[in-house]
């Protein structure tokens, strides 16, 4: 018997953006970095990109879709390292969800701003929570937030960037 | 870029040296001390109220004191007095042992189950 399952265009292009998500994520993941566990997050400015072209829900499937095929390809999933990747990602959608809904008229840099923000303060609270339940932890938090504001801006640029070069063909 | 991106930016950089201030600025102060005697109980005293405490380990009596919100090893009878020269405890997490004896003490801000847990 032959199974096949229906494709909508809606799931090809999730699959399409997920699939280069994971490139740039993986990518990113054999850059040095200084600080353990700081990353420039660039696989986000797929996600930005996502919810400015085709909204809110492809940027939720493709955010978290990303995150889960991302660790099993790389290893960490169910790890304390993938914990603190999906808290990121489930925290940076809801704030997405609740600024996009919002009738602010946010752009690329200030919704890849939040994003970030809310990344780094959700994977700093759950490694507050679940790992290093240490006051010391605390004294991280301005240099994380400052690296997180960095970031989240580069990310913005660039997404607003490809934002306006590419055009929707639904 | 649009106005609300702008705000955006400007509230996240002046959120930054809030944050500084925040857990730089002001080292966070314990509210309690912690002392450990291995095999016995853990006692739990306020950093607020001066004392002098008699603690008895392994090898005999430590003497822990309380005082301005710090507290110290005043003695223990151990050869390297390590716990002693520790000196005053005053930031949160900050600990001093006197290991021959078997007696720490940590100054705690909240319930610590464990200081990290690694994989």
């Amino acid at each position: 018997m032959k199974l096949s399952i229906q494709t909508t265009r809606d799931d090809q292009r999730i699959a399409w953006l997920t699939a280069l998500a994971i490139t740039i994520h993986i990518a990113e993941g054999a850059l040095p970095s200084p600080i353990p566990g700081v990353k420039p997050g660039l696989a986000n400015i797929v996600t930005i990109v996502c919810l400015m072209h085709y909204g809110w829900r492809t940027a939720v499937w493709v955010a978290i879709l990303r995150v889960l095929v991302g660790s099993i390809l790389i290893g960490t999933f169910l790890s304390p390292t993938f914990a603190l990747s999906l808290s990121g990602a489930v925290a940076s959608v809801t704030v997405l969800g609740l600024a996009s809904r919002l009738p602010l008229g946010l752009g690329p840099v200030g919704y890849s701003l939040l994003a970030a923000m809310a990344h780094m303060t959700a994977q700093f609270f759950t490694a507050y929570t679940l790992f290093i339940p240490h006051q010391g932890l605390f004294h991280l938090l301005p240099i994380l937030m400052t690296v997180a504001v960095v970031f989240g801006l580069g990310s913005g640029i660039i997404a607003n960037q490809i934002v306006k070069s590419t055009s929707i063909n639904l | 870029m649009s106005r609300a991106d702008k705000l955006v930016i400007a509230l996240a950089v002046l959120l930054l040296p809030f944050l500084y201030l925040q857990f730089w600025g002001n080292h966070s102060r314990g509210e309690v001390v912690q002392i450990r005697v291995a095999g016995g109980e853990d006692m739990i005293l306020p950093l607020d109220r001066d004392k002098t405490i008699k603690v008895a380990g392994a090898l005999g009596t430590s003497v822990i004191e309380i005082r301005n919100r710090q507290v110290r090893f005043i003695d223990s009878p151990c050869h390297g007095k390590q716990c002693v020269l520790t000196g005053w405890l005053h930031e949160d997490g900050q600990l001093a042992a006197c290991l021959p004896n078997g007696v720490t003490v940590q100054i705690v801000g909240r319930d610590n189950q464990f200081d990290a847990v690694n994989f």
